[in-house]
């Protein structure tokens, strides 16, 4: 696949997902480009010194991104500021970590996913005006799934095949789907189902519950590589990811 | 040429420095052993005391000799004050600034999920305490303006404020001796939205 990479890629839009320091001055950048999916980047001289005492590769912020090669590691030669960050403070900023992280697990290289990178950009965008993250949470941490092949059945049971009710509660079993089953400590109402396929979260039991069936289905396909942003939400049990 | 042995050896242990790459190990190893043999020695003996006796202040985390740090220990501190930085360099210039008469406490990182660092890898247990433990008055966030750096100012504030502790955060702007012109539009918004009466 690589093979058919070009060589020179000029002001491509993208953010930066995660930056390790390489060497003295410069970065090893993990970007999400809206063409070329995840890219890891090797920006030289960036670090540290008098001249590059701010920060021109910041996650978050819409970026223009040049880079040269091919290979693992292609250079970036360029980097212009598309727009101002969004202004993530707070428990936003903790749910920008979370996505990047999400994104940055679950992104391979080279791989475009430009529905996603859509919806992370405006995601991004929404943050700080929201006043219902959650709802927007859950919808990227949907939508990530069903790109990348791990989508969730919200529509019909997996055993018969029957329409989901919103009075039956479920088992939910990754990889397969909802499982009628008696009501009890892990299982999943089908109205929380539904209201999750229809992207509205209401209450607070279905906001309970669509968050505790994404954390284990995501947590399932990372099997079990730990999420260390959530631990950032403990303060704050109100309102977490 | 490939030196070999001591010389060799002497060759690649400085390339731990930042910034010392295979030419400049070679010319410092070069210059010691051939102009400054009496400077080799007494940095070698320095090293090797700095490495066994300085550890870390068990009040504030800086790099100490003691228990406590100068700072910590001073009786001339405000030990009602605390200010929270993430490395001990931080300590150093904001003591060089001559600003800041209170006490610190010196992350020794940031919160960077995914770096996997987390609250527990950040021994915030220890600010915790220091916090419940009712002397604190005022927090004061010095951590960097990153994301980072912003992302453990919020975690920090929300866990003073638990405690009932007022909190600070330092402020955003233009440096001194700047010029307008070559200010980044982040900071210009930030300088802009703090501005203050005249």
């Amino acid at each position: 696949m690589q093979a058919s990479h070009p060589h020179r890629i000029q002001l491509q839009p993208g953010y930066v997902l995660h930056r390790r320091p390489y060497r003295e001055t410069s970065l090893l950048v993990d970007v999400f480009s809206r063409e070329y999916g995840k890219v890891g980047l090797l920006a030289k001289g960036v670090r540290g010194g008098k001249t590059a005492r701010v920060d021109s590769l910041p996650p978050f912020r819409p970026l223009l991104l040049s880079w040269t090669g091919k290979g693992e590691l292609p250079l970036l030669t360029g980097v212009e500021s598309a727009a101002p960050s969004p202004p993530l403070q707070g428990v936003a900023l903790y749910c920008g970590f979370y996505l990047n992280e999400l994104l940055q697990a679950f992104l391979h290289r080279h791989d475009p996913q430009p529905l996603l990178f859509e919806r992370y950009a405006g995601l991004l965008a929404d943050l700080p005006v929201t006043g219902d993250k959650d709802r927007l949470l859950r919808a990227f941490e949907l939508t990530l799934l069903q790109e990348l092949g791990y989508g969730l059945q919200l529509h019909c049971d997996a055993e018969h095949h029957r329409d989901i009710q919103p009075g039956q509660s479920y088992h939910y079993v990754p990889d397969r789907g909802p499982i009628a089953a008696r009501a009890d400590a892990g299982s999943i109402r089908g109205i929380t189902l539904i209201a999750l396929r229809e992207g509205r979260l209401d209450d607070a039991a279905t906001r309970r519950e669509a968050k505790w069936l994404l954390r284990r289905v995501i947590h399932h396909h990372l099997a079990g590589r730990p999420l260390k942003s959530r631990e950032l939400f403990r303060q704050k049990s109100h309102e977490s990811s | 040429m490939q030196a070999n042995g001591s010389v060799g050896r002497l060759m690649q242990a400085l390339r731990c420095l930042p910034g010392v790459g295979p030419k400049s190990a070679q010319r410092m190893a070069y210059y010691l052993l051939l102009r400054n043999r009496d400077g080799a020695r007494v940095l070698a003996e320095s090293l090797l005391a700095a490495v066994d006796r300085v550890g870390y202040c068990e009040r504030c985390r800086s790099l100490s000799e003691t228990a406590l740090c100068a700072v910590c220990a001073s009786p001339s501190r405000d030990q009602s004050q605390l200010c929270v930085v993430e490395m001990p360099t931080d300590v150093y210039a904001i003591d060089q600034a001559g600003c800041y008469r209170g006490v610190f406490f010196v992350l020794n990182g940031r919160l960077s999920p995914l770096d996997g660092i987390g609250p527990v890898e950040l021994g915030l247990d220890r600010l915790e305490q220091r916090l419940a433990g009712g002397e604190i008055k005022e927090v004061v966030l010095a951590t960097n303006t990153t994301v980072e750096g912003e992302a453990t100012a919020h975690y920090l504030g929300e866990m003073a404020q638990r405690h009932h502790i007022r909190t600070t955060r330092i402020a955003y702007g233009v440096p001194m001796g700047g010029e307008l012109e070559f200010v980044d539009g982040a900071t210009l918004s930030l300088a802009f939205n703090g501005r203050r009466e005249f």
